[in-house]
């Protein structure tokens, strides 16, 4: 059996690709199962799904901790999330035989079977995780916006997907994204992801990448019963877990959430504050010096409406380049 | 005097970090809503989009007090923290329940027909994206005809909701209340003085503001203003102000581009000509409504044109 966790980000389609690939998984008479993990995430926050490919009956209904396979359709979010997590498990234990199930061509020789599949422009050997695992890399993003017109990356993964593992070909992808996206987004929204798996399957180049990096535990505040406040009040504070209560959101870096930011023309702003307005993160500030606004990156989750309620055209949106 | 822009406070009350979607049209009239309210509020959010993105416990986007409990109660509620603080003497604090649609149109109607009645001092907002969008878009009462939900999904026999939206502000001024109002976010002067009216305002007081959701209604997310000010031009939101019964209507629709604001949105986008036909049908008879009651209310109620 082979265990497949999708890293995204709530609109690029994690849960349909999920469902895509197990589709193409039964078009090759295998067993499958897809899941999305359910949780009060929001569009552009981090999400995962799930996938199991099987010669034989899937019995195990529990989430994936140990994944084979991690598909990841953002590329920042290998770097904030230890998306290699649980692969050590597949390490060999003879030798660096892998145990278990069949070994890939691809990975042949490598003393991981498992692989990461990236959505990143970098190449293989410039990616960085936590383990030295087999990785496959396309610039995914790219191909949405060329293809979609949106940075949905589902599609275009699941054909790096194919390059990388052949665990399913590219042909049953293509059968599989026509099956689900065609049923819930209409056959021509299917065909012009089929394209973009396509292309994904052609410009997925495929390698080693380092490991050893490191990603800080993160201490999550759980207490128990004696030890919430009565009424659940809480009141604003700093603590070792981070800020809690009342304005503690402001230590969420929302910017990581966005493909393109906004450049402001302090020239030709006019002071108008219709973007300060409209921005629905607070990421706009005023700069009553210039008379003109600043961009928080933080914050800023790409939205792009500043620069569409901009009357004179001082804000443009720049895609986000990795560095 | 009304209030400028410039007006506004930098100081975030409703702070950045919250976790809305990016272009969320609830996000932004939620912060601005609370910069004209200022500091002396207490919020209160039933289940919602909001009560999610505004952090889940102990995380928290509000540098005010805030207060969450059950999907129905809001009503009840902020009556209680209203006489709370009556009671405590500390008469300069507003009390805020903010809603969304489900909570407000459906599942919190009761509640609020019974602060509305009992005139309890306190702010209800709505802000409405006609459906219940935190769980998934399933329609709501406000959702408008015709608009694909996963519970009025497109198929053989049906395309979408069926029944028409719940005209929740008309509900309001029927509670005689002092102030009914309904915005857009896509109408910032419009929106940020009638949350000043409705601050100076005494008893209970009701807005419903216009928030597009991006998931939801399926539109590219730099869109949102530009949806509101297209939704107010066909008549799919109308502008009004009811202050003590006598209701003014702050923006004439030119009930024109129904369509461009239809096609826009993935909810919308089934819809045939014979079902755009009924809607527009439908939007008509509610001008001429509207149009009806105001110049009756004024008559009833007389005085001088309610000014924003």
């Amino acid at each position: 059996m082979k265990e497949i966790i999708f890293h995204g980000r709530g609109g690029q389609g994690a849960v349909l690709a999920a469902q895509a690939l197990a589709s193409a998984a039964v078009f090759e008479d295998k067993y499958a199962m897809a899941f999305p993990h359910f949780g009060a995430e929001r569009r552009g926050a981090p999400v995962a799904a799930f996938a199991r490919i099987a010669e034989g009956r899937i019995l195990t209904k529990a989430h994936i901790y140990e994944p084979d396979y991690v598909i990841v359709l953002d590329p920042w979010l290998a770097g904030l999330v230890d998306v290699a997590k649980g692969m050590e498990g597949h390490e060999g234990t003879s030798g660096g035989v892998p145990m278990g199930s069949v070994k890939t061509d691809i990975c042949q020789g490598l003393n991981r079977e498992g692989a990461a599949v990236l959505n990143t422009a970098r190449r293989p050997d410039e990616v960085r995780l936590s383990l030295e695992v087999c990785v496959g890399t396309v610039d995914a993003t790219t191909i949405a916006l060329e293809t979609l017109g949106h940075p949905a990356t589902n599609s275009c993964m699941l054909g790096a997907f194919a390059k990388t593992t052949e665990e399913v070909s590219i042909g049953s992808i293509e059968k599989g994204i026509m099956d689900v996206f065609g049923e819930r987004l209409g056959e021509g929204i299917a065909e012009r992801n089929v394209k973009a798996a396509k292309l994904g399957f052609e410009r997925t180049e495929v390698g080693m990448c380092s490991g050893g990096r490191e990603f800080p535990a993160q201490k999550k505040w759980l207490p128990d019963v004696d030890e919430l406040p009565p009424g659940c009040v809480i009141r604003s504070q700093d603590t070792e877990y981070g800020k809690l209560g009342p304005g503690s959101t402001v230590q969420n870096e929302t910017g990581s959430w966005r493909t393109f930011h906004p450049i402001v023309d302090d020239e030709k702003c006019t002071y108008c504050m219709l973007c300060w307005f409209h921005c629905p993160d607070g990421c706009i500030g005023r700069v009553p010096d210039k008379e003109s606004v600043s961009v928080d990156y933080f914050y800023c989750k790409g939205c792009g409406i500043c620069s569409e309620v901009c009357p004179v055209d001082a804000i443009t949106m720049v895609r986000e380049v990795e560095g | 005097m009304r209030l400028k822009l410039k007006d506004l406070p930098e100081e975030n009350i409703f702070s950045s970090g919250h976790t809305a979607c990016a272009g969320c049209g609830a996000a932004m009239a939620i912060r601005n809503i609370a910069k004209v309210l200022g500091k002396e509020i207490i919020i209160y959010v039933p289940a919602s989009c909001l009560s999610v993105f505004n952090g889940l416990f102990p995380s928290c986007a509000w540098t005010v007090p805030y207060h969450h409990t059950v999907f129905e109660n809001t009503g009840a509620a902020i009556s209680g923290l209203s006489r709370a603080m009556k009671r405590k003497g500390l008469d300069n604090v507003t009390v805020v329940g903010i809603a969304g649609d489900g909570g407000t149109a459906d599942i919190g109607l009761q509640a609020l027909s019974g602060a509305a009645e009992r005139n309890e001092d306190v702010i209800y907002i709505c802000y409405d994206n006609e459906a219940y969008m935190n769980t998934g878009v399933q329609r709501s009462g406000a959702t408008p005809h015709g608009a694909s939900t996963t519970t009025t999904p497109v198929g053989k026999l049906t395309k979408g909701k069926q029944d028409f939206k719940k005209d929740i502000p008309l509900i309001m001024m029927a509670h005689s209340v002092p102030y009914v109002a309904t915005a857009s976010v896509s109408f910032p002067l419009d929106l940020i003085n009638k949350v000043k009216k409705a601050k100076e305002t005494k008893g209970f007081r009701y807005l419903q503001v216009y928030a597009p959701c991006v998931p939801g209604w399926g539109y590219e997310q730099s869109k949102t203003v530009e949806l509101g000010k297209l939704a107010v031009e066909c008549g799919m939101w109308f502008l009004l102000e009811c202050e003590n019964g006598r209701l003014k209507i702050n923006r004439e629709p030119k009930m024109n581009n129904l369509e461009t604001y239809l096609k826009m949105q993935g909810r919308f986008r089934h819809m045939d000509e014979k079902q755009i036909a009924e809607l527009q049908e439908s939007i008509e008879r509610k001008w001429e409504f509207y149009k009806g009651y105001a110049e009756l209310t004024q008559r009833l109620y007389g005085g001088s044109e309610a000014s924003v």
